[in-house]
């Protein structure tokens, strides 16, 4: 029988048919053949003849052949002419055929029909990587058979994709946290047209109240020592509203600090930020119910309104609606509620949640009796940071350019002159998105330090899979072999790999978004946990998060795939057909000690120990903190606030409530002691002051730290008396007769200042004419950096009142641990504003706070108590960052050793495996156990002492970026280096250990037939 | 001639039209299909291997027949072809395009003869 197959393979060879598809195409022409040969023969042709006829079917055109391709028709056309019917033909026709079609045989008919048809068939490239034209149908092609190889082995598979989850998954949570925290756009319309306004001067102006409220970034960038805030006057804020015409809209805002709110719900203290009635239209904040604040609403006229924030609406007051309209009592002022603001929009400044808006023009009427000249009018008193919104098409340089020469003009030349000449005042219009920084700079280092740490991590992840899939590549060269022998090309089987380590890494980082979305949780909890403010950020899994994640994750897997890829396809033929599936051991190439491998794992071994030592610092840093003495006992001592001033007390009933506050408590069954002070210690708020030493020159001014106190405080605080005497009973009655007096004088004057309310500082006031000094204790640090060699005691201090040193105590630490102990002044209280009690108990502090809570409300029932912590609370707020850098460094280090010893480990065991044979023959040889563990382990544990090596190397290069994280413990300590050193030594070993112990049970008999 | 060349364009836009039909009933391979057309029409209509085959390969990427690869004792394994529900309709359509047209020719030839 003839072979019809041959035939037509040869006819169909020139369409590069899918060799399946080819096969079968073959089989069913072939088998139609046979068919009219065997019928030929039988109605009795010669085998010759039927041969012939049969073949001629391949050729034969009929008409099925003449379609749509032009030379199809000419063909047949041409056919015609010649006198020839092409497509009705007898049988006995037959044999007049070949002769007429012989000279169509070299383009062949079948094969141009097939062309057609099978155009677009799906080719499966049989022999792996062989190369397609089709590009999609070759992925689909390569995934489905990464997604087989991968599955074949699981141990392999599982360990890549968990190591690549944890690398991914960390970043992804990390860069969740920068992109919600640090990127997030300002949550108002079109926030690229809103500047906001700076001013910057050589030396301060002449003003006499200046709040800072930490909104922007006051940090001008030029090298001068000069003064810049965002804070102005009022005045000069509607200066701006109404001369500069660059700005379509003005608006102002400043933070007015804790205010108490009564009438709806229990008395509790808010955060308000007070708002110019411009600000939500500016903004195109929109409202969520009722409405917004109007510039109506900002007038002395107006009724007192107030906009709730959304999230306070709905977690405090349960989100109902019917609440707007109703009255409730700000420090005893009626307000209406008129709205609640969107969701979205929780603060203009990042990350700092106020409660509530009120207008400007209420200030007046919440502290009417403060003696004070209104920051409305008062020049003098800057407080108020200004937005404006670009003019469509104006620039924001020719805004800042008409601001900045106002300014200027004003400073110099206006009604009062502020500045001199030589101080060149100038403001700067600055985009608001990034001069409004709030709170983000209070993570921004962690963060980004963090951010290092996981891009190590990841790093090390990629190290360890591109060295199992080196390992898996070594592995596979036989397979790989084969295909390149079949004729796939190089390039299609890089690529081919490369689909593996990608979609390991795309797997990967699906499973790593999980992780991401747990440890975000689980950072931001860290963040805001035991915080005394309400964390301002939201960070999430978003878009965007995601799009990064794909992003890092196809870039990871080409990353860690491409030198495997590479290297796995660089193969001599031959030599790899021939080789056992065991391997030569004589593989390694001479001259070339460092293998890809070898350097893979120093690699990691040395990131990791970056990452260790880092984590080290940062973990000495809060041990550090934590065991600091801050100078007094932190133990059973409860804090909390309270503030009878907001609520329209005067200062001799506020005196007397404290009092009796302090006699209530202190009657109460396991409190050992009572005192109170304006702020409480460590919790992050300090008071300061500027003293003349009486007896230096009149212009010298010594800054110091100052705290009023109450009776009994020193006790109450357990810190000694190092000289002189503790204040009396009689200290506290003079005291309060300075302040009364010095109120009457203020009130008499018209008032020039504020007692410092909202702002981080207390402010001055003039010197009073006083008869008797009122007495003041002074801390180690004051009497060692200003009264050396003098006898502290009865040294007079110009300030307030005038004081004069009658004790020296102890040095305790003030607002926080970190700081170092400064000079500081205790003077009596005069309870002219709110204060923070301290009660010594002899049992859980934080029991008590409760009976105290009930205490108050007895006293009055219009009072709350706020910030109610123990001082180990305060001390765990402070350390808040601390804590949250130190655990997560501390994880991220743990992870990138276990990943690099993991990777040590899988290097050492493949290597095993790998010189079975060549081990066997050794220990045949006469080779000890001990010979193979020296083998083995030496080889581990000299890549784990290089990688440190390196390591240690670039941490030292590298820590110093930590520095201003650090406390107590230097950027290159050496302790926390060798603490790591030998970590990691324990964990190379026993990561060396498996594979050692493996290797020294190899039987020579076995390992010399191990094929 | 000119009526076997006028025959021909009827039958070459229906090359569909007949393999369609034949494997209406029951599936059937192709050389089941060549020798069906050639001896229903009396030897006058004729496919060969290079035009039919990859017609029928036509047909079943548009998805109106489906070949099957089918085993039959004693036999070598054949390709059948069967019609798709898609194919069917398509069938049908084509096929009253045909007799619309066959008797719109019948009807002028009549007058032509009468």
């Amino acid at each position: 029988m003839p072979d019809w197959k041959a035939e037509i393979l040869r006819r169909l060879a020139p369409l590069k048919l899918a060799p399946m598809r080819e096969a079968e195409i073959a089989e069913e022409i072939a088998q139609h053949l046979d068919d009219r040969y065997q019928e030929l023969l039988a109605s009795g042709q010669s085998e010759d003849a039927a041969f012939r006829t049969s073949l001629d079917e391949l050729k034969g055109e009929d008409l099925l052949a003449r379609d749509e391709s032009p030379e199809a028709a000419q063909r047949a056309a041409l056919g015609e002419l010649r006198g020839e019917n092409l497509l009705a033909r007898g049988k006995s026709e037959d044999k007049a055929r070949p002769a007429a079609l012989e000279e169509h045989d070299g383009e062949d008919l079948l094969a141009a029909g097939l062309k057609r048809a099978e155009k677009n068939f799906y080719r499966e490239p049989i022999a792996l990587g062989k190369d397609s034209s089709n590009f999609l149908s070759g992925i689909v092609q390569d995934v489905r058979f990464a997604l087989r190889m991968l599955g074949k082995s699981p141990g392999f598979t599982a360990v890549a994709i968990l190591t690549l989850a944890l690398g991914i998954g960390a970043n992804t949570a990390i860069f969740s946290l920068i992109d919600g925290i640090l990127m997030r756009a300002l949550p108002v319309r079109d926030a690229q047209s809103l500047v906001v306004l700076r001013w910057s001067a050589l030396h301060s102006p002449e003003i006499h109240n200046w709040i800072e409220n930490g909104d922007c970034n006051i940090t001008t960038g030029s090298k001068q020592a000069e003064s810049s805030s965002c804070s102005f006057s009022e005045p000069f804020f509607h200066d701006i509203a109404s001369h500069i015409d660059a700005f379509s809209d003005v608006a102002a805002f400043s933070s007015e600090g804790e205010l108490t709110w009564g009438g709806v719900g229990a008395v509790r203290i808010l955060n308000a930020q007070t708002v110019s009635g411009t600000f939500f239209p500016t903004l195109g904040v929109t409202p969520a119910a009722g409405r917004l604040i109007q510039p109506s609403d900002d007038t002395a006229s107006a009724p007192p309104v107030l906009v709730l924030n959304y999230s306070y609406w709905k977690n405090q007051l349960g989100g109902s609606l019917s609440i707007i309209g109703k009255t409730v009592s700000l420090n005893n002022v009626p307000f209406t509620i008129i709205g609640v603001a969107n969701p979205q929009f929780n603060s203009l400044t990042p990350g700092e949640v106020r409660d509530i808006w009120i207008p400007f023009s209420v200030l007046s009427r919440l502290y009417p009796d403060s003696g004070q000249k209104p920051r409305e009018t008062d020049v003098y008193a800057w407080w108020v940071v200004i937005i404006g919104r670009l003019k469509r098409g104006v620039p924001r340089v020719q805004a800042q350019a008409a601001v900045s020469a106002f300014f200027h003009n004003e400073m110099l030349h206006g009604a009062k002159p502020l500045s001199k000449p030589s101080d060149d005042p100038r403001v700067a219009a600055l985009p608001a998105q990034s001069a409004l920084t709030g709170s983000k700079t209070r993570y921004s280092a962690e963060l980004y330090i963090l951010m290092g740490a996981v891009g190590i991590v990841l790093l090390i992840a990629c190290a360890n899979v591109a060295g199992l899939l080196l390992s898996r590549a070594e592995a596979r060269r036989k397979e790989i072999a084969i295909r390149l022998a079949l004729g796939a090309g190089r390039r299609r089987i890089v690529r081919q790999l490369l689909t593996e380590s990608v979609l390991l890494a795309v797997i990967g980082g699906a499973l790593g978004i999980l992780f991401a979305v747990w440890g975000t949780q689980s950072i931001v909890s860290l963040m805001a946990g035991g915080s005394a403010s309400a964390f301002g950020f939201a960070p999430g899994i978003d878009g965007r998060v995601l799009a990064v994640t794909l992003l890092a994750s196809v870039l990871t897997g080409i990353l860690f795939g491409l030198a495997p890829a590479a290297r796995g396809t660089r193969i001599e033929l031959t030599q790899s057909l021939k080789e056992s599936s065991g391997g030569s051991p004589t593989r390694r190439r001479a001259g070339k000690w460092l293998s890809l491998g070898d350097s893979l794992v120093i690699g990691q071994v040395g990131l990791a120990v970056v990452v260790l030592i880092g984590a080290g610092l940062l973990v000495r840093t809060l041990e550090n903190l934590k065991n600091l003495d801050p100078g007094f006992d932190t133990r059973n001592l409860l804090t909390f606030g309270i503030n009878p001033p907001l609520m329209g007390y005067k200062t001799p009933q506020a005196i007397e409530f404290y009092k009796d506050l302090q006699e209530r408590i202190g009657a109460l069954p396991g409190v050992n002691s009572v005192s109170y002070a304006s702020n409480a210690l460590l919790s992050g708020s300090l008071s300061g002051t500027s003293v003349h030493l009486h007896g230096t020159p009149k212009e010298w001014r010594f800054p110091t730290d100052d705290l009023r106190i109450g009776p009994n405080y020193f006790s109450t605080m357990h810190m000694r008396l190092l000289a002189g005497r503790s204040f009396t009973s009689a200290d506290f009655a003079r005291r309060e007769a300075a302040a009364e007096s010095a109120a009457v004088q203020a009130r008499q004057a018209g008032g020039a200042s504020q007692p410092g309310s909202a702002g981080k500082r207390a402010v001055k006031s003039e010197p009073l004419v006083q008869e008797e000094l009122v007495p003041a204790i002074v801390n180690k640090a004051f009497v060692s950096k200003y009264l050396a060699h003098k006898n502290p005691l009865g040294q007079r201090l110009d300030e307030g009142p005038g004081y004069v040193i009658v004790g020296v105590i102890s040095d305790a630490k003030y607002s926080n641990l970190r700081d170092a102990i400064g000079p500081t002044m205790y003077i009596p209280s005069d309870g002219s504003w709110g204060v923070s009690f301290e009660v010594r108990t002899s049992t859980n502090p934080a029991a008590m706070a409760e009976t105290i809570r009930k205490i108050v409300s007895q006293m009055d029932s219009n009072l709350g108590i706020f910030d109610v912590y123990t001082e180990t609370q305060l001390i765990d707020q402070l350390l808040v960052r601390e804590r949250m850098i130190a655990r997560l460094s501390g994880f991220f280090g743990v992870l990138a050793l276990a990943l690099a010893c993991i990777g040590l480990y899988g290097l050492l065991s493949y290597e095993v495996s790998r010189r079975t044979r060549e081990i066997g023959v050794r220990m045949a040889l006469g080779a000890q156990q001990r010979d193979v563990l020296r083998l083995v382990v030496g080889r581990g544990i000299l890549l784990a002492i290089v990688g440190a090596a390196v390591g240690i190397g670039v941490a030292l290069a590298v820590t110093r970026y930590l520095a201003s994280l650090l406390y107590g413990v230097h950027a290159d300590d050496p302790v926390t280096i060798i603490g790591v050193a030998v970590l990691l030594a324990l964990v190379a070993l026993a990561a060396c250990y498996i594979p050692a112990s493996r290797a020294m049970r190899v039987d020579p008999m076995v390992a010399l037939r191990y094929e | 001639m000119d009526s076997t060349s006028s025959q021909v364009e009827w039958k070459r836009g229906s090359a569909e039209l007949l393999i369609l039909s034949l494997i209406e009933v029951r599936p059937r391979h192709g050389y089941e299909i060549s020798k069906l057309i050639e001896q229903r029409s009396d030897g006058t209509v004729r496919f060969y291997v290079a035009s039919l085959y990859p017609l029928l390969y036509r047909l079943e990427k548009r998805g109106w027949i489906q070949g099957r690869w089918v085993e039959k004792s004693g036999q070598r394994r054949r390709r059948y072809y069967r019609l798709t529900r898609q194919g069917r309709k398509v069938l049908a359509s084509q096929r009253h395009g045909w007799h619309v047209f066959v008797r719109a020719i019948n009807r002028i030839t009549e007058v032509e003869n009468a």
